[in-house]
């Protein structure tokens, strides 16, 4: 059993969360607060075009109308708006053409990440270099973003929105808030007005990405806001499989993280978006942490498109986000694979919502809750059924995994058919780790901290499988430390 | 007189029968042999009516009508029994309860009168021990936690029962031991009758040890693309379907 | 962390800002509000005309006509007894509040039939019944409700089970323009054990809405629940079912199945099985379907003669009888069964 022994190397080679150094980078930072000159000083520093900057206004003044949402079963001490930086940037001239213009002292952060940003071992043929294309996102810019020029052969256009504003504009602004629009919630109207930077991806009709795309973020400026935005067309029948990871130092405040991603995806175009979340949870009393808003959308515009979501959720002190699929084609599919581990003091409230619209549209929603310590995991779901969609699917599974009797973990579905000939299924299931199993492991020679991690994986099996490769790895020993202490 | 014309039946996008025509007297049993795929079973659905298996060309005359303008319940009232390869389950709704259901819902359509439950219930007595069937195991949902030979043997019993007049039966012997193909074939053989035709599609000859066909016929690709007496299904048996593959191409 | 003890809105005839709308978490499918801004009038006196479904099971009754008591409000069993539970109304655009205690002492073994008849049009009726069960006690609540198509009737039930005591619930409906039934239960385990089950059988533009909430304070109890509706043309059945399972309530087993078929087009349903536990020695299960009829079952059916229509009507009756089959009192079980029967 590979994967096990593997699981257990990489539980015993780690320490508590290691990503959680802090860096020195000079960093330029915007005055403090939030406001219209604000505003115009971010667009102003990413040099974008006037439609732009109305765009973000519009979005700043719908923002300040709305009231911040409180019906998440969450409890988090409010974000001061105005106490927050909305823009910090480590002190550069103009964007790096190529890695040998990057800072030294950056890339030394993203080796010490493990993120490989480094082309040379790739196009020399190095065996086994990791070979996926990296926009590398620090605090409020795109740092760099590898591998644009062998993408760009296929036509694909892999690189931060920031440069795409002013490369693409008829493409942004065609699809730029068409899944999510400015007024859709609170967090989205904010990010539409001071979104830093993110991905911009499109793969052109019938091409097959050939290499995993993935945007990395790393949060490192203190007491900062982090509103990236994510913009991903895939046009008639075009494939990519794109990964998104995120951390961030450990500091004592808490950092806001309210974030938008928008997939498009036309006639027979299929996109995997997968995320491994490990944004820092706060400390044992439960204070710092990121609060993690985000609205990710996917509108599967075209028949026989496809969007899956993959997540691995460890960390965030708060987490509220519901990765989505509109399933407007005919014969769309959404799918949602997502595990999501709470421990600590660290709160989750994760789900997503399946709108079927298109007729034999059909969707697939396996959610794993693992639950310890003091924490406490809600899975809210939306599977609905318009009443002009025929022959629709639906195969929902919820499993919880109670570690201790201090954690919660919770399931809220709902499930609203307006068509009879919809066929929607859904099971949820809570239990706890077995007695059994685990002095069992023990009995083998495991440690308790190993034969957790051996049980815990084994349950979320299924969904980590969905998982690539790449990522793969990663979370398992994600999992692994996100559950240290655990038991005992 | 079973008189089937040129049909021609698609499911979903994909043409299977490909003009179909075939005769069979009343008195007599014809078997339907043939590859996999060849529409064997289609045939079946298209002649009782399964709903996807429409004709879009062709005519199928049974008892001085176009059973193809009939829906599938008028097709039974008129005599049609498809024995079905995997016969289906139906929870809660008591075997005994469903055959009289079915049985009255024929007789009104008749316009015969109904039977009354303690009528029905020596029909049924004397029928299932005809057929060595627990009494009992009729009370319980129709076929639910049956046996494959056990739900072949309720299909012959409500043969049995509705006395059908034109008996199609599908695969009847798939699932089944020696000897569970002997008691179904008993009972299919008692109901043999001047006013009654069968066609018996069959992928094998063993069958046909048993239910002797007056006549045997090959679908491939389609359509009808042999016909013979008894011993074209030993020759079938020895050298296989591949020559009319060719054939029917 | 302690457990977020939401209580449902109380709702108060006279006042028309206790109405909830779709706003309030708990009716978001069943906006009362919309159908009803303002206080009703109060409703006449009405008399009470033929017996009720129940009458041939005897015991002792509680009857309500129009919200008035004719008779007692109150009852106290302690051995082996019936009390036939009956609100009537007959009333036209006018409201009523109908209040009711049982109570089952330590022993008793209580069957409680209620029905809700109503005749009239456009009424509202509100009805309150508080339960309780005793250590040792046994409380068996059937519910049969048939109203006229464009009334409002509203229910709120407050149980609570002590340890060791066995309450078992069914509630057969047919729906009115705004039907809702709330059950919350108190759940105190060591033993005690629980069935919540619902039938709905809906048909033009009707509505019900079964909402429970079982609370599990006390360690090692067992929870069972099994709703199953039909709705057909335009109607809509709403399925809530909450199960919370406190911070120390081990070894509790709670299971809930909610299946609907949509036999219209125009038909809705919307269900919400909701779990919240605080306890990791538990086994938890829920599963909710949605679906129509089997296809392949429907033409076997044909095949053998049995109109379309009828075949329909069969499997529907088949769906739902697994929720009557659950009722121990074969007598009991009859009743309903007819009762059902004649409104398919």
């Amino acid at each position: 059993m590979a994967a096990v022994q593997e699981t257990i190397d990489a539980v015993a080679a780690l320490e508590k969360y290691e990503h959680g150094f802090t860096s020195e980078i000079e960093t330029e930072y915007a005055p403090r607060g939030l406001n219209a000159d604000i505003i115009r000083f971010i667009s102003d520093k990413k040099g974008e075009p006037e439609w732009m900057l109305e765009w973000r206004l519009a979005a700043y003044e719908r923002w300040l109308a709305m009231e911040e949402p409180t019906w998440a079963s969450v409890k988090y001490t409010p974000v001061d708006y105005q106490s927050l930086f909305y823009y910090a940037a480590p002190k550069k001239k103009d964007g790096p053409k190529s890695l040998d213009e990057v800072d030294p002292e950056l890339l030394a952060i993203y080796a010490k990440l493990g993120i490989p940003l480094g082309e040379q071992a790739v196009l020399a043929g190095v065996e086994g270099a990791p070979r996926y294309a990296v926009d590398a996102v620090f605090d409020s810019v795109s740092v760099v973003t590898t591998f644009k020029e062998e993408l760009a052969k296929v036509g694909v256009i892999f690189m931060p929105i920031s440069e795409a504003i002013r490369e693409h504009p008829e493409l942004v602004r065609q699809y730029l808030g068409s899944v999510v629009p400015v007024s859709d919630n609170y967090f989205a109207a904010l990010n539409s007005a001071v979104f830093s930077d993110g991905s911009f991806v499109y793969i052109p009709p019938g091409v097959k990405c050939p290499m995993e795309l993935s945007t990395y973020f790393r949060i490192n400026a203190s007491q900062t806001g982090q509103f990236e935005r994510t913009l991903i067309i895939a046009d008639k029948g075009a494939y990519c499989s794109y990964l998104e990871g995120c951390t961030a130092p450990m500091r004592d405040e808490n950092q806001l993280h309210a974030a938008v991603v928008e997939i498009v995806a036309l006639d027979d175009a299929e996109v995997k978006y997968s995320t491994v979340q490990n944004w820092y949870p706060g400390d044992a009393e439960g204070k710092g942490g990121i609060y993690n808003f985000v609205t990710k959308r996917a509108d599967c515009r075209g028949d026989r498109s496809k969007v899956s979501w993959t997540q691995v959720e460890t960390g965030s002190a708060v987490t509220w986000k519901y990765p989505s699929c509109i399933l407007k084609g005919e014969e769309s599919s959404g799918e949602f694979y997502s595990i999501a581990i709470t421990n600590g003091h660290q709160q989750a409230d994760t789900g997503t919502k399946m709108i079927h619209l298109g007729k034999n549209s059909k969707s697939r929603i396996i959610a794993k809750a693992v639950s310890a310590g003091k924490s406490d995991s809600t899975y809210r779901g939306l599977v609905s059924v318009h009443p002009k969609a025929t022959g629709v699917r639906n195969f929902t599974q919820c499993d919880s995994l109670l570690i201790g009797g201090d954690c919660g973990s919770h399931t809220v579905p709902y499930i609203e058919a307006r068509n009879g000939s919809a066929q929607l299924e859904h099971e949820a299931t809570t239990t706890r780790l077995s007695d059994d199993q685990l002095f069992y492991a023990q009995q083998r020679g495991l440690s308790q901290e190993e034969a957790v991690a051996l049980l815990v994986n084994g349950f979320v099996r299924d969904v980590m499988q969905k998982l690539p490769m790449e990522f793969a790895v990663e979370a398992q020993k994600l999992v692994a430390i996100s559950l240290e202490g655990s038991v005992g | 007189m079973l008189k089937i014309n040129n049909l021609h039946v698609s499911v979903g996008e994909k043409p299977i029968l490909q003009g179909l025509t075939l005769d069979v007297p009343a008195g007599e049993v014809h078997a339907i042999m043939g590859p996999n795929g060849a529409g064997k079973s289609t045939l079946g659905y298209a002649l009782s009516g399964r709903p996807g298996y429409e004709a879009a060309e062709g005519s199928v005359e049974w008892a001085g009508e176009n059973l193809l303008d009939l829906d599938p319940a008028a097709r039974a009232a008129k005599g049609v029994f498809l024995s079905f390869q995997y016969p289906i389950e139906i929870p809660g709704v008591p075997a005994l309860t469903f055959v009289r259901t079915a049985l009255n819902a024929q007789k009104r359509a008749r316009g015969e009168d109904e039977v009354s439950a303690p009528v029905f219930l020596k029909m049924v007595k004397a029928a299932s021990s005809a057929l060595k069937m627990d009494f009992d195991m009729l009370k319980r949902p129709l076929n639910v936690g049956f046996s494959g030979g056990e739900k072949k043997r309720m299909e012959i019993l409500q043969m049995a029962l509705l006395e059908p007049s034109l008996l199609i039966l599908d695969e009847t012997d798939s699932g089944l031991d020696i000897d569970a193909l002997r008691i179904v074939s008993e009972g299919v053989n008692a109901l043999r009758s001047p006013d009654r035709a069968m066609l018996v599609i069959t992928h094998y000859q063993r069958l046909l040890d048993y239910i002797k066909p007056d006549k045997v016929h090959v679908l491939a690709a389609g359509r009808i693309v042999a016909s013979g007496g008894p011993e074209l299904a030993h020759q079938l048996e020895a050298e296989g379907y591949d020559k009319y593959l060719p054939v029917a191409a | 962390m302690t457990a977020r003890l939401q209580s449902q809105p109380r709702i108060d005839l006279n006042d028309a800002s206790s109405f909830p709308s779709r706003r309030v978490e708990s009716w978001k499918y069943s906006d009362l509000r919309r159908y009803l801004r303002e206080a009703p009038k109060p409703s006449p006196t009405a008399i009470v005309g033929p017996p009720g479904p129940f009458y041939d099971l005897g015991g002792d009754a509680i009857v309500f006509a129009n919200g008035r008591p004719v008779g007692v409000t109150d009852f106290i069993a302690s051995g082996d007894q019936t009390l036939r539970l009956r609100f009537i109304t007959d009333a036209v655009e006018t409201g009523h509040t109908a209040s009711a205690r049982v109570v089952a002492r330590p022993g008793a073994k209580l069957l409680l039939l209620e029905t809700h008849e109503g005749a009239g049009s456009a009424y509202v009726a509100h009805n309150r019944l508080d339960i309780d069960v005793a250590a040792g006690a046994e409380v068996t609540r059937i519910v049969l409700i048939e109203e006229p198509e464009d009334a409002i009737s509203i229910t709120d039930i407050d149980v609570r089970v002590a340890p060791g005591g066995v309450y078992r619930q069914t509630t057969v409906t047919t729906g009115a323009r705004l039907q809702r039934q709330t059950t919350t239960l108190s759940h105190g385990g060591e033993g005690a054990d629980v069935r919540i089950d619902g039938l709905y059988t809906l048909s033009d533009a009707r509505h019900t809405d079964l909402t429970s909430v079982v609370d599990h304070v006390g360690r090692d109890g067992v929870t069972s629940q099994l709703t199953k509706g039909v709705v057909r043309d335009t109607a809509r059945g709403v399925f809530q079912g909450k199960i919370r399972i406190q911070r120390g309530a081990d070894g509790v087993d709670a299971r809930m199945g909610h299946h609907a078929l949509i036999l219209g087009e125009r038909a809705e349903v919307d269900a919400k099985p909701e779990l919240e536990i605080y306890a990791d020695d538990v086994q938890c299960a829920h599963g909710n379907t949605v679906g129509n009829l089997d296809e392949s079952a429907l033409f076997y059916m044909q095949q053998r003669g049995i109109p379309v229509d009828e075949a329909r009507a069969l499997l529907t009756q088949a769906f739902l009888i697994e929720v009557v089959d659950r009722i121990e009192n074969e007598q009991v079980r009859e009743v309903v069964r007819s009762w059902l029967t004649d409104r398919l």
